[in-house]
């Protein structure tokens, strides 16, 4: 349970910069999309029950803050936990530079299905691709910087709770 | 080879497991979640809302005297001339008055004006919003127009303890009757594609063929105050392009929002007055 609380206390201040930076740059509309490293860390590196539940939350707070329909994230989420948690015994956990790819190709797939989950409401779909290519370069680009820093936030929250370290077996 | 096959679907068959169960949960339950949630990362951006504007005092109490009183003339001066459109203002409601009494009119709505400070702003290509300072504890009601000194913002969408969350205009999802100034006729608008480092537009439908419409020749397209939500006369940007449709009996058109929706920082809310 601690885990899991500690991931969500984290998921919280990723939402808040991923907001604030979002706030900063509205005027010149780009939108940064960070999902898949809301679940990153916690579906390669943590145990499946209590990642899960961390990813799941996550969602939650995404879903009660943006304008789709309630559970839209966390089913997202959770489709993306599974498959990274199901892959991970194959990609070396404590290297950053796989961390990185695993987050990049995730969001990749994120952006692209929750792209296509909401622009139904647009005027004229094909012209919103442009402007949703933009802004997924843009996210891929912060994403890139973020996670190793926010892999090592996680691990070392996880450290100051005392939260007994995971071997994947 | 059977428990190979079983591991390997495991993730598949979770997964449909918490889809089942997220359709099972009754909608008040999620409802519920939905507002705990919010209101659990609302303090955060009403927070850091506060703290923007701390910096801003703060950068603001660096500007010299010199011009603090140069600002005060200017803002004397705009004073008189609103004090003036105040009155003529004034003249021009009592004739209202008295034209719908003896036309016997049904009376346009009234408003109470809330002013409330942009908490947050978000600006995808999937929707745009805001989050505004004051919600139900400054009785704000869902489906409020609000407005700013160019126009019209876009429409309160949720309203939560102390906060709500405003659709903005150029959103996909907001769709209202606008005229062309000077006309009377309806258009239907809708918010439109907002492309990267450019100004935010929408879309006109159902415009009559004899308005033309020319990047050199823009016309002013304002709320038309039907539906009673938005009251007529409101900006709500300026139809630059139109065509034909393919019915051949109206036109579609471009409209271009004002650049600075992704940039505001105080909105005011249409608050309507029970009249007794």
């Amino acid at each position: 349970m601690r885990r899991t609380f500690v991931l969500l206390g984290c998921s919280i201040l990723l939402w808040t910069i991923l907001t604030q930076v979002n706030d900063a740059i509205a005027p010149w509309r780009v939108y940064l999309f960070g999902g898949a490293l809301f679940v990153g860390f916690s579906a390669l590196t943590q145990p499946r029950g209590p990642g899960l539940a961390a990813s799941l939350l996550a969602g939650l707070v995404c879903d009660a803050t943006t304008p789709v329909a309630f559970g839209t994230h966390l089913l997202l989420f959770a489709a993306t936990h599974l498959i990274i948690a199901h892959v991970r015994h194959r990609i070396p956990r404590d290297d950053a530079i796989a961390g990185i790819v695993v987050v990049l190709l995730a969001n990749l797939g994120l952006f692209l299905v929750f792209s296509f989950t909401q622009i139904h409401e647009s005027p004229a779909p094909a012209a919103v691709w442009p402007r949703l290519i933009a802004d997924l370069a843009c996210s891929q680009v912060l994403l890139a910087g973020l996670t190793p820093w926010f892999f090592r936030l996680q691990a070392r929250a996880l450290v100051l709770a005392r939260v007994p370290r995971y071997e994947l077996t | 080879m059977p428990s190979h096959r079983s591991d390997s679907s495991r993730p598949f068959v979770t997964l449909a497991v918490i889809a089942v169960a997220w359709l099972l949960v009754p909608t008040a339950v999620k409802t519920f979640t939905r507002a705990t949630f919010f209101e659990l990362t609302a303090p955060v951006t009403l927070a850091a809302s506060r703290v923007r504007d701390l910096q801003d005092f703060w950068s603001l109490r660096l500007h010299s005297h010199t011009d603090l009183i140069e600002a005060g003339r200017d803002v004397a001066r705009l004073n008189s001339s609103y004090e003036l459109a105040v009155q003529q203002n004034t003249e021009l409601q009592a004739e209202v008055g008295r034209l719908e009494s003896l036309l016997r009119l049904p009376s346009y709505t009234e408003y109470r004006y809330e002013h409330a400070r942009v908490a947050r702003r978000e600006f995808s290509g999937w929707w745009q919003r805001i989050i505004i300072r004051k919600g139900a504890n400054f009785g704000i009601p869902s489906g409020a127009p609000v407005v700013f000194t160019g126009g019209v913002v876009g429409r309160v969408s949720e309203v939560r303890a102390a906060s709500a969350v405003v659709e903005l205009i150029s959103s996909p999802e907001v769709r209202l009757a606008g005229v062309i100034e000077g006309d009377s006729r309806p258009i239907s608008f809708q918010g439109g594609v907002n492309p990267t480092f450019a100004p935010p537009t929408g879309v006109v439908e159902f415009m009559p063929l004899d308005i033309i419409v020319t990047p050199s020749s823009p016309k002013r397209l304002v709320t038309s105050g039907f539906g009673g939500v938005f009251p007529p006369g409101l900006t709500l940007g300026t139809v630059t392009r139109a065509a034909i449709g393919t019915d051949g009996l109206f036109q579609s058109g471009e409209v271009q929002l004002d650049a600075r929706l992704g940039s505001l920082t105080e909105v005011t809310v249409l608050v309507p007055v029970a009249i007794p």
